[in-house]
């Protein structure tokens, strides 16, 4: 994780730290004209002046510390691993006059309306490629063009819910629109972000400034997706399509569905039946009226759209086309934000509308066309190329900068398919103050505004995702490419509404103790990550019981019971053969290789950083279900960097890396126990809470077992230190001196162990905990009988309960101990049986679809 | 000619399938040759919902789900069609040269619709290789039709029918390396040389009466189901061309669907969840039925 350092800012030793900004020369500048602060930042940067730097400085590092630990992120390369980059934040916010915004909110709106328009033509009478007023070429050839969305009426009757436009200011100051975005636009929910925390940075210059507020947007935005419902329209189900962790911008879904208190779901918990969509719940199906959609056009539907989609839910499009659902965006949006359909929108403005385009395109030139291609390499320095079809899968190219040969071979595939390219005239972007670890500096920025349907027209969001290039000269504005954002501040000279979404239905309002549907696969994580968090844990005791003995040994050379635990080690992880081979082989005689592995290896599964990568991937799936604070704790586990280890290095100064060692396990087991601490403290009991227990007591149990079984076997083998190894690896060992003080017999160690209810780590703990849990699960209650998970747990817990301990520590004729082996052997394989059983009965539905080869020859 | 035409698709299920999505491109289409005089089509086990429509191209296309456990999936069609004669050309057929300027600066709608099929789909990318090989049936001065019917003579001649020899999921440079395949890649192909010589092609799908009469040439295609390719004269619309068995498809082809490839027009395309492994039985018959006693 990034640590959150405060730039040191020389400049700020003095106060009027505004005032001192030079603006960019050739730019527009939004703050300054020339060296005078432009009227409408005038208040702001007065109000300012009046902090002390370092009190700005402060907030601004809490704000950015309540960023990181929020776990606001942007997903870099869509990395499983969890390459997350923390959301970049900039201090000072862009203003916009009163005067300026109501002139881009009627451009925006204007732009919005012809978009949908285009869209409402293509697919339906398509008069615009009849009439030749957009080129055939661009639709037929386009693969945004979706045919099975063609002739059929989208809910509500339009395509676009909520619409983005990329606005950039050129050096006249007269606003350009650089591209839309129509499918599943990104950003609002991280402009909402960036609003929380600057309004709690700077609450009252926030307020002085007369600042106008997102959440009516929202609420706005809420209402029109519950009235385009197709049934229940009084409490329609609505939902919020993701393609999953792995998609960019997954924190702003899982972050905006808890906003709008909607469901957050993958294609695999949808499933189309009898023309509606439901949603795979624990206790069955339940039907979905509203899917509010940030997946891609082109995934949603493996059936009749790309078909290699795992993301979609087949038979989406069916179930659109007959009604049964209402999507927003409407499926097939993407057709118009593809950029070729930019150098048409000015005339397709005047003659659809019969109006000039309020918000100016920036000029662009289609290279298909032969005029323009002669144009594009006359000029090929002062433009931009993207690709045609679809704007997302390049970043814009900025010829002037290729290298030789990059610049050829642009060239070269320019001439073979310049109908694969657009070119557009280069905007110097505007600047805007930035603090930086250099001062406050100018950074070129792009503006991203935000419209969301409203009767038969659109409402702008006041507000917006500003984004700022990293350096000066950088012509990109991208968050990918390492740029940050500010908050959008629209000013205005009306009271501000202080609507708020948790406030609306304060009237009236139905008691309820539901938190909402948990569907199976969150319910699956969930369960998962209990199991990973608990036997991490489980893991680094072990781990740390082991780096123990071996600091002593080394100095007074015993080692049986050190063989013993790296048995049990290997046992617990299943990382075979590992330390299980006969003594006399090297594992056992030479640890360290594989304990280091056991440590590092973040690729071999089994081992402590490979678990806790698996931690980090199930909690980030769980994002939407686990509290603010359970996360901050996850995201603070330290995965051990072997970096700086050699093995040569760690013979020579052996105990010194132990302890380093011992250090990491020391942090992370303390970071778990605070992690199960806010679960068992802070999670409502419901079934969320209910799988998450299941899956930490049932690993738990497993643990237990196998302790027991890699320690307790053998009658010969009865060294106090290894009981006591055992003890202190389960956390038992306070309870078991405080009984028998510094006596140690098997059969207290197994009572304390194996069948004390009162102790929470003993196996017969577990097996009640589950039980009681289990009552609970849906489908299970007022039924009068049990289920069959419900039986196995009570079988399970009933052997244990019954199960004569004195007889299970009498060794057998080979002096081992025959009854416990067997025993702990078919319990491992119940509780192995039961967590498939569990897996099977709630959670089945989680099954892969496929396609049908349907080719007859 | 009166057509029964019989086409079975069974499917067998090693694990059984707990839900199913189906779309289904079986009905021959109405058009000025061609009309169903008897159409059924018949589904086990009994779907759940069943919606009849019509696709982007138009052809005619069942939307079926089964949502109970089934092993077994039966799709049974079965349609009484007649289709007349193809009637001779009686224009004048014009230099390629004019035709492809006439696509590329005709406002008239049909043409322009056309155009449609002169780009990439699925299964079909305009290359090259593929323009080297069709230039030469086709010369500036040289007419239209004459040309392609040339092409497709070259096709038939230098490509081998082999029913084994291709998948759907062959790419067209492995059918052009070894000159084999069946009537998809023949079609595909003609298809491919066409739109890289900027003329709208078409893909076909339909049936083909094989067992005539014992004395009459037996045509290429199994009595399964078949695939042609149709071409766009701007004014006079779309001719139809079979470079499987090399000639200009009249009452014997019976015409089900067309789309821009294979992709848009497959007989049955489907979704399943569960299953495993699966076996597929097809079986399709045409029956002349001018012949039948009555």
């Amino acid at each position: 994780m990034n640590k959150t350092t405060i730039p040191k800012i020389l400049n700020l030793q003095n106060s009027v730290f505004l005032n001192d900004y030079i603006p960019s020369t050739i730019a527009f500048d939004e703050l300054k004209q020339e060296c005078n602060i432009r009227p409408h930042w005038e208040l702001f940067v007065r109000s300012l002046e009046k902090l002390q730097p370092s009190e700005f400085l402060r907030w601004w590092s809490e704000a950015r510390q309540q960023l990181r630990l929020n776990g606001v992120t942007y997903n870099l390369h869509s990395d499983s691993r969890g390459v997350d980059r923390p959301w970049q934040l900039d201090p000072i916010p862009l203003l916009i006059s009163e005067n300026e915004e109501s002139h881009i909110q009627k451009g925006l709106i204007q732009r919005a309306i012809l978009l949908e328009i285009i869209l409402k033509d293509l697919y339906g009478p398509r008069t615009l490629i009849k009439n030749k007023l957009i080129s055939p070429e661009l639709i037929y050839s386009n693969p945004n063009f979706l045919r099975a969305c063609n002739g059929f009426k989208p809910a509500g009757n339009r395509y676009l819910y909520m619409v983005a436009v990329d606005l950039a200011r050129g050096p006249s100051g007269v606003f350009h629109a650089i591209s839309d975005r129509t499918q599943a636009p990104s950003g609002p929910g991280y402009a909402l972000e960036n609003r929380i925390v600057m309004t709690q940075m700077l609450p009252e210059i926030f307020n002085k400034c007369n600042v106008q507020r997102l959440a009516m947007f929202f609420g706005s935005f809420k209402e029109t997706l519950k009235s385009i419902s197709p049934f229940n329209k009084d409490n329609p189900r609505t939902v919020l399509l993701t393609a999953g962790p792995r998609s960019e911008t997954y924190f702003e879904h899982a972050y905006l569905a808890r906003y709008l208190g909607i469901t957050l779901v993958e294609g695999g918990d949808l499933t189309v039946r009898n023309n509606r969509v439901y949603l795979k719940l624990l206790d069955g199906l339940q039907p979905v009226d509203v899917i509010m959609r940030r997946l891609d056009d082109r995934f949603c539907d493996p059936l009749e759209l790309q078909s290699t989609s795992l993301l979609g839910v087949p038979g989406l499009v069916q179930c659109a086309r007959r009604g049964g659902v209402a999507i927003a965006n409407a499926l097939g949006c993407s057709i118009v934000e593809s950029p070729i359909l930019m150098p048409f929108l000015p005339y397709l403005a005047k003659t659809l509308l019969g109006e000039e385009l309020i918000i100016p395109g920036v000029t662009s030139y289609w290279c298909g066309n032969t005029e323009s291609l002669k144009y594009v390499f006359n000029n090929l320095d002062n433009i931009v190329l993207k690709t045609a079809f679809s704007s997302r899968r390049m970043e814009p190219i900025f010829i002037e900068e290729l290298a030789k040969a990059q610049r050829e071979e642009l060239i070269e595939s320019l001439i073979k398919n310049p109908q694969n390219y657009i070119a557009q005239e280069r905007i110097e972007l505007s600047t805007a103050p930035v603090l930086t670890e250099k001062g406050i500096q100018a950074r070129p920025l792009v503006l991203r505004r935000f419209l969301c349907a409203q009767e038969d027209s659109f409402l702008n969001m006041p507000g917006g995702l500003c984004r700022y290039a990293s350096s000066t000269s950088m012509r990109l504005v991208s968050v990918q490419q390492g740029g940050g954002s500010k908050d959008t501040w629209v000013l205005t000279s009306d009271q501000v509404s202080t609507f708020s979404l948790l406030k609306s239905g304060s009237e009236n309002m139905e008691i309820s103790r539901g938190g909402g549907d948990l569907p199976s696969r969150a319910a699956d994580n969930l369960f998962w990550l209990g199991r990973y968090t608990e036997r991490t844990e489980g893991l680094a005791r072990l781990l740390r019981g082991i780096f123990l003995k071996l600091l002593e040994s080394s100095k007074t050379n015993e080692g049986s019971e050190v063989h013993s635990l790296l048995k049990i080690l290997t046992h617990c992880t299943k990382t075979f053969p590992g330390f299980t081979s006969d003594i006399t082989t090297s594992s056992l005689l030479e640890p360290i290789p594989e304990l280091l592995s056991m440590v590092y290896d973040r690729d071999r599964p089994g081992t402590f950083a490979y678990d806790l990568q698996s931690i980090y991937r199930t909690a980030s799936s769980s994002r939407d279900r686990i509290s603010f604070d359970m996360w901050r704790v996850i995201s603070t586990l330290e995965i051990p960097e072997n970096s700086h280890l050699n093995l040569d290095g760690f013979h020579q100064e052996g105990s010194a890396n132990i302890i380093d060692i011992l250090e990491v396990l020391n942090r992370n087991i303390i970071i778990l126990s605070a992690f199960g601490g806010l679960a068992a403290e802070s999670m409502t009991r419901g079934h969320a809470w209910r799988f998450l227990d299941i899956g930490r007591k049932i690993e738990r149990a497993f643990q237990t077992i196998r302790l027991l079984n890699g320690s307790m076997i053998s009658s010969t083998n009865t060294d106090i230190p290894l009981y006591e190894s055992i003890l202190e690896i389960a956390d038992s060992l306070m309870t078991f001196r405080r009984r028998y003080f510094n006596k140690i017999s098997p059969a207290a160690v197994l009572d304390l162990l194996f069948a004390d209810p009162s102790n929470p780590r003993s196996l017969v703990f577990q097996l009640n905990s589950i039980r009681e849990n289990m009552a609970l699960f849906p489908n299970n209650q007022g039924l009068g009988r049990m289920s069959l998970q419900e039986k196995s747990i009570l079988s399970t817990l009933t052997t244990v309960l019954l199960a004569d301990l004195e007889h299970l520590i009498r060794p057998a004729e080979n002096k081992n101990r025959e009854y416990l082996r067997l025993l702990l052997s078919n319990l491992e394989c119940d509780l192995s049986n039961l967590a498939d059983s569990i897996s099977h009965h709630y959670l089945s539905h989680l099954q892969l679809s496929r396609h049908l080869s349907g080719n007859n020859q | 000619m009166k057509y029964l035409i019989r086409h079975t698709t069974s499917y067998h299920y090693k694990e059984p399938v707990s839900l199913c999505h189906n779309i289904v491109h079986l009905t021959p289409r109405t058009n000025i040759r061609q009309k169903n005089l008897f159409e059924n089509i018949m589904i086990f086990p009994q779907p759940d919902s069943l919606d009849c429509q019509v696709d982007y191209f138009g052809n005619t296309v069942y939307f079926f789900t089964i949502q109970k456990a089934h092993n077994e999936l039966v799709i049974d069609a079965r349609y009484e069609t007649i289709v007349n004669p193809r009637e001779p050309i009686n224009f004048v057929d014009l230099p390629c040269e004019l035709v492809l300027k006439n696509i590329a600066t005709s406002t008239d709608t049909e043409t322009i619709e056309a155009t449609e099929y002169t780009f990439d789909s699925f299964y079909i990318t305009r290359h090259n290789d593929w323009l080297e090989y069709a230039i030469v049936s086709f010369s500036k001065e040289r007419p239209f039709l004459e040309s392609v019917m040339n092409l497709t003579t070259r096709i038939f001649n230098d490509f081998k029918y082999q029913s084994n020899a291709t998948t759907i999921a062959t790419p067209m440079v492995e059918v052009f390396k070894q000159k084999s395949g069946v009537c998809q890649d023949f079609s595909h192909f003609q298809i491919a040389c066409l739109r890289s010589l900027g003329f709208p092609a078409r893909y076909v799908s339909g049936y083909l009466l094989t067992n005539v009469d014992k004395n009459q040439e037996k045509l290429i295609g199994a009595d399964a189901s078949h695939a042609w390719l149709q071409v766009y004269y701007p004014g006079q619309g779309w001719f139809d061309f079979d470079p499987t068995n090399n000639l200009q498809p009249s009452d014997q082809h019976i015409f089900v669907a067309y789309g821009r490839d294979y992709d848009d027009v497959s007989p049955i395309r489907g979704v399943i969840l569960g299953g495993e492994h699966h076996t597929i039985k097809v079986g399709v018959s045409i029956i002349p039925s001018d012949s039948l006693v009555t």
